[in-house]
């Protein structure tokens, strides 16, 4: 955990923050170039398995955010460390909007290789599931009325929505469904081609790297709403020195300086 | 050639999907930033200091 909360604070760092987003623009435009223009089309798909370059590596940066959520709620449970509970909240938001965008570049692809744009397939319809319990602990982000419940609340659906994530993932393996089996995050060989997997390793660097940006962009924004948060009547006496003081060693801890 | 419409759907709304939230990133770390100036005189975090 301590591990994983150190990586995060030196994406965090002002420098790794923008190298990361150079990264993810030279990436992005070699994913685009590479996925539409070079890679040859799919033998028994045409063009439109060229989808698979974005759909992908975004589904696959959606299981590592709803991963880090499930780490850093239980680091939460365990610490009662608010920063935690930042990160927690940041990578839930990526991982929805990941979520989301993988279900509509499915069903963009789904369209005219199955001939209908949504079905009650096990891995989609589990996705959707996904979906729901992650809205459900953004929702509840919202409602609960102190930081202290909230953190508590939210980590506690942050463990127990990841059950779902595994069952996503395990879908086309336990059910007859639609959806294609996995073809790279299998055991034994890729049953690609090697352009097309290389073209593919290049995405998920990418969509990687685009993932750190955003987290490391989502906590600072987090880190200022938090603090924006103290009431202004909490501004004088020893109580707001207290807040400050710990809210100035996070964000010293994490960016390098306050 | 009618699946490259569906491509060029998909492609432009990741790219649409991801500035737009990079964008909605950067209003909200303007608004928390002017809230944070209001209280306390200036911005102590998330600022590069020269």
């Amino acid at each position: 955990m301590r591990h994983l909360y150190r990586a995060l604070t030196v994406l965090g760092g002002y420098r790794a923050q923008r190298v990361m987003g150079v990264a993810t623009l030279a990436g992005l435009a070699a994913t685009v170039v590479i996925g539409l223009f070079v890679v040859p089309p799919d033998a028994t798909q045409g063009d439109v398995q060229r989808l698979m370059y974005v759909h992908v590596p975004i589904a696959w940066v959606m299981f590592l955010a709803f991963g880090v959520v499930f780490l850093a709620s239980v680091a939460y449970l365990k610490t009662k460390r608010i920063q935690w509970d930042r990160v927690a909240a940041a990578s839930a938001e990526i991982g929805v909007l990941c979520c989301a965008l993988t279900i509509v570049l499915g069903s963009l692809w789904g369209r005219p290789v199955w001939g209908t744009w949504w079905t009650w397939d096990p891995r989609l319809t589990t996705t959707a599931v996904l979906l729901l319990i992650y809205v459900g602990y953004l929702s509840l982000r919202m409602v609960a009325d102190s930081p202290a419940r909230r953190a508590k609340w939210s980590a506690v659906v942050g463990v127990v929505g990841f059950i779902d994530v595994p069952i996503v993932h395990e879908s086309v393996v336990w059910w007859r469904s639609l959806h294609q089996q996995a073809t790279v995050l299998r055991l034994g060989t890729p049953t690609i081609a090697g352009s097309m997997l290389a073209t593919l390793f290049l995405a998920f660097v990418t969509f990687s790297v685009a993932y750190g940006y955003l987290m490391a962009v989502r906590m600072r924004v987090g880190r200022l709403e938090d603090r924006s948060a103290v009431p202004v009547s909490a501004q004088t006496g020893p109580q707001v020195r207290r807040v400050q003081s710990t809210d100035i060693s996070a964000s010293v801890g994490s960016d390098g300086h306050a | 050639m009618h699946d490259v419409g569906y491509v060029a759907a998909g492609y432009s709304l990741t790219m649409v999907a991801l500035v737009g939230y990079r964008w909605h990133l950067a209003v909200r770390t303007r608004r928390a930033r002017q809230y944070v100036s209001a209280i306390n005189g200036r911005a102590r975090i998330g600022r590069r200091r020269r």
